[in-house]
């Protein structure tokens, strides 16, 4: 990572960590907002996929596809954008598709390190739980707008987390001339 | 390629290069450990997870793909498993750098870093030869393919053909379902799940081509992503031939018996008297050759080959004290290891490449970055374990 990678990566996840504080902090008020922003990411996927069509995908075999499907989507999210009559099940539903999928990939990791007798099992067995705990809170109170908005702020800062980490990470390869 | 291949024909191919029993055993228990040597094995050890070799299934689906992330995921793949071929190959006039890039990493057999790979094995004992060999040999099965995941680089589309012996075609049935076997039979295989994220796991090597580049006695047609919409004909049964040949010769130059590993120089004459017996193992329709390598192992050297056990070093590792660690076998599969990713890296990065990530030239600039790499440069500088 260059240092301009770091600098970037680290304020990022201030500015994330803020916006999960914000959100959790206004409760049921913030609603609207969440649901904004899950439009707003429909957009931004759309032309990030516009974006890879002219930059990558134009060069490969069957890349139109990329190019039909990056339309739709900013369609979709432009048309999302729009609406005015907001439900916490649309939040819901994105988050129990996160934590479920989540929990499951972090349960099945850990069983099979301990398969492997990895001492790791036992972190990614509590973190896969957590997750599916929350997909499971996700289910019970889908039309609570208070849970929905805190589930989504800490997960968001969860991920800010990770980002500030990684920034501080060391990551250069050591290269020894053969001798 | 799989465990027939890594474990068992690399063992004769050491054999057949003149290492005895004893050293074709370890150089081919090295070949194979290349696929198990994961982060979650690694950690069980109390070893640097930098010399992570491999990603079990589960582990790359938990992994980032940020930049850091993907950047991992292609030291080890890159390095181990997709050797590029040329690293300043042309590319099409109007593709960008980020393209280019992607598209330098593909892998192909007989490329400058094959040479480097195994120069790099030189006197450097049977684990540093087996990884060489592991490489090598992938470099024929996973040619076409880049270690790094990208879409537009590694996809394939439903214009996929196997051919069979006589000639005859049936177009491939994938499915997504990774615990299904292959049935050889119907034609039906399974691959990775088609995603149109560039970057998404599922498109990394030849996971959109499912198992077939691994299977010895396959043949098939089908259209690269990257190939402007010309096929490529897979000829597997002469590219393992091939590779079984080249294994020999490389072995050879390892063995001090040759003395300078050249491209594309096989030793065909040492592998004739066993042609037909070589051939009829990889043209047999089966998923797992083990077996029949393993008969054809045992009859070229009249000792038994038993069956690889991730296991065997395990205790020897964990219980030695911290500066004869190095000294263990698999201490010296890692040391190995972190040699060939820290190469491997070094060379891609140089190319003004930064997929596989920021390499430090320790000559030049002293030790900075992943920490487990002092272990190397320690080692290497007649530091721990000398």
């Amino acid at each position: 990572m260059t240092k301009w990678q770091r600098i970037e990566n680290f304020i990022i996840g201030i500015v994330i960590m803020l916006g999960g504080a914000v959100l959790a902090l206004a409760g049921s008020e913030s609603v609207p907002l969440i649901v904004l922003l899950l439009a707003l990411s429909l957009v931004i996927t759309g032309l990030k996929m516009l974006i890879y069509y002219f930059s990558l995908a134009r060069h490969m075999v069957d890349g139109d596809q990329i190019l039909i499907q990056g339309l739709i989507l900013f369609d979709l999210g432009a048309f999302t954008c729009t609406l005015t009559n907001y439900s916490t099940v649309y939040i819901m539903g994105y988050l129990i598709a996160v934590h479920a999928f989540s929990g499951f990939v972090d349960v099945t990791r850990a069983l099979e390190a301990k398969r492997l007798s990895a001492p790791s099992w036992k972190l990614n067995f509590s973190t896969g739980v957590v997750n599916i705990i929350l997909a499971v809170l996700c289910i019970v109170f889908l039309r609570s707008e208070s849970i929905a908005v805190y589930i989504y702020s800490a997960g968001l800062i969860w991920s800010a987390i990770a980002r500030i980490i990684t920034s501080f990470r060391k990551t250069a390869v050591v290269y020894i001339t053969p001798s | 390629m799989q465990e027939d291949f890594h474990y068992y024909a690399t063992y004769c191919a050491a054999y057949l290069a003149g290492f005895n029993h004893k050293e074709s055993m370890d150089i081919c228990y090295s070949a194979q450990l290349v696929d198990l040597c994961s982060r979650t094995f690694l950690s069980k050890l109390r070893a640097p997870l930098s010399a992570a070799t491999t990603q079990l299934q589960l582990e790359m689906m938990d992994a980032r793909t940020d930049p850091i992330g993907l950047q991992d995921i292609t030291r080890i793949w890159a390095s181990f498993h997709f050797l590029p071929y040329d690293l300043y190959a042309d590319v099409k006039k109007k593709a960008g750098k980020q393209y280019k890039n992607k598209y330098r990493l593909i892998c192909n057999t007989n490329g400058d870093l094959l040479v480097d790979t195994v120069a790099l094995a030189k006197d450097k004992g049977a684990q540093a030869a087996g990884i060489a060999m592991h490489i090598l040999a992938d470099t024929w099965a996973h040619r076409y393919f880049a270690g790094t995941p990208s879409l537009v680089i590694n996809n394939t589309n439903y214009y996929f053909y196997e051919i069979m012996p006589d000639g005859t075609e049936f177009p491939v049935a994938f499915g997504h379902n990774p615990s299904a076997k292959d049935d050889l039979e119907n034609h039906k295989y399974t691959n990775s799940l088609y995603q149109s994220t560039e970057n998404t796991i599922m498109n990394l090597g030849h996971g959109r081509a499912g198992h077939l580049p691994d299977y010895s006695f396959i043949r098939y047609r089908y259209l690269p992503a990257w190939g402007d919409y010309k096929e490529i004909i897979k000829d597997n049964p002469s590219d393992f031939y091939h590779a079984f040949c080249q294994m020999i010769y490389a072995l050879r130059y390892l063995n001090g018996d040759v003395s300078e590993f050249e491209k594309d120089t096989y030793a065909w004459d040492i592998a004739e008297p066993y042609k037909d017996e070589i051939m009829a193992i990889i043209e047999k329709r089966q998923l797992n050759a083990c077996d029949d390598w393993k008969s054809f192992g045992e009859k070229l050297s009249g000792e038994e080959i038993p069956p690889f056990e991730l296991s065997k070093y395990e205790s020897e590792y964990t219980s030695a004290e911290k500066t004869e660690k190095n000294e263990t076998f698999l201490g010296k599969f890692i040391l190995a290891a972190m040699a060939q990713k820290s190469m491997v890296t070094n060379k891609i990065f140089k190319s003004g490449n930064s997929l596989a990530g920021f390499s430090i030239d320790f000559a030049e600039k002293g030790f900075a970055g992943i920490k487990d790499y002092k272990l190397l440069a320690e080692y290497l500088k007649g530091g721990l374990g000398a």
